[in-house]
């Protein structure tokens, strides 16, 4: 299998970085005042989770901070230099490890599973994979092509 | 001529291989800083882990908190069933919550003591609370004992005392022995009675009913969330969660 090139690799990033940016927003607005996000089959997980004291930090909802992962995100895939790479690589790993824990959370502490916390957390997986391949594949080099110059 | 061009192009290889060794460097130190930061994230994930998996969870049915705070509370309020306040007032003000709500909880000791303290005590306003079980598996139950409670005319010192002594959510603590310890210190007379009541059918049934008109009639998505009723108002009218005391206070002025 050929290695994906750099470009391809910043399309997709930007593709899901930008799904999850419509997750998270999602989020926040059926959770500003008092709401929750609706679940697709029912079952008031998303209300349990929503209602837990760990969908806030600071009185601020996680996925605000999830907004900011994801926009970040979208925006190292428009830059093709290291900081870009190691600043998406960085983002889409503290993004991974907080999914981790807050997917934890779900299923062991609040014992309920919201989808789009769980949709939120398989895009940010996949955009750690992403970014540690553009990393691990093209840090150190040099390339002036735009993500929409193939 | 020809050594300059030679000396220009060995200058030119030079450069290339020091470009080449520089970037190579480079490479070497992200990838480094990467296998770093992979590693921090790891251990900071297994830190939060363990630290929440530990620790106080709170409800502590051998230690009961605030037990006078809460009775004071609402001391010389008239209670029917779970409706604190004159059961003539105009205004009724009611709370759909969830006992196991952590939100709920700092409500109940923040935002509205003032709206008792005044509204409610001078007989302007009713408060009723209902259950909108939907936390966890131990919140039916626990719903089902403040019910219970309230039979005996003791729920709102039930409600405010478990609220003080509300333990992590779905960590467990909400067991009989808790259910029961909160009952004795609500002032709770009949034990026994308390106890076959909170199992009834009437009352958990009671409990099922409230969850279901606060989540399909309602289309209410959070607890706490309130409604109101009074002489100004449409028949009963969602408030939804209100976010400040001032709130409160100016929907029962409005609602009445």
């Amino acid at each position: 299998m050929n290695f994906p090139t750099e470009a391809t690799l910043r399309r997709i990033i930007a593709f899901v970085a930008a799904l999850g940016v419509g997750v998270a927003t999602y989020i926040t607005i059926a959770d500003s005042g008092g709401g929750a996000p609706a679940c697709l089959a029912g079952g008031g997980g998303c209300e349990t989770v929503a209602n837990s004291e760990y969908s806030h930090i600071a009185g601020v909802n996680v996925a605000v901070f999830g907004i900011l992962g994801y926009v970040l995100l979208l925006l190292s895939a428009f830059f093709a230099n290291d900081a870009a790479r190691f600043g998406g690589f960085a983002v889409a790993l503290g993004g991974f490890g907080f999914s981790i824990y807050l997917t934890y959370l779900e299923i062991f502490t609040i014992e309920a599973i919201c989808q789009w916390c769980v949709a939120s957390a398989v895009l940010m997986t996949i955009l750690f994979l992403l970014n540690a391949t553009r990393l691990i594949g093209y840090a150190g080099t040099t390339t002036v092509a735009a993500p929409d110059e193939g | 001529m020809s050594n300059k061009r030679e000396r220009e192009k060995r200058r030119e290889e030079r450069l290339q291989q020091e470009e080449k060794v520089d970037t190579g460097e480079r490479r070497t130190r992200l990838l480094q800083f990467g296998a770093g930061a992979v590693f921090l994230v790891i251990v900071a994930v297994v830190v939060l882990i363990v630290a929440n998996s530990g620790g106080d969870s709170g409800g502590d049915a051998t230690n009961l908190e605030g037990v006078s705070e809460a009775d004071s509370m609402i001391a010389g309020i008239p209670q029917n069933g779970m409706v604190l306040g004159d059961p003539k007032a105009k205004v009724e003000l009611a709370e759909y919550g969830d006992l196991q709500c952590p939100v709920c909880k700092q409500f109940s000791e923040e935002i509205l003591p003032p709206v008792i303290e005044r509204q409610i005590k001078n007989g302007e306003a009713k408060f009723a609370f209902h259950n909108y079980t939907i936390i966890g598996p131990q919140s039916p139950p626990a719903g089902a004992a403040l019910l219970a409670a309230g039979e005996q005319n003791r729920g709102w010192n039930y409600l405010e005392i478990f609220y003080r002594n509300q333990g992590k959510e779905n960590s467990g603590y909400a067991d009989d022995e808790f259910l029961t310890a909160v009952a004795k210190a609500a002032g709770v007379k009949d034990i026994a009675r308390w106890n076959e009541e909170r199992k009834s059918k009437r009352l958990t049934e009671q409990v099922e009913a409230t969850t279901t008109r606060a989540q399909s009639t309602y289309g209410f998505t959070g607890t706490p969330s309130f409604t109101i009723k009074g002489p100004s108002t449409n028949g009963v009218e969602l408030l939804g969660t209100l976010e400040t005391t001032e709130e409160f206070e100016s929907a029962i002025d409005a609602a009445g």
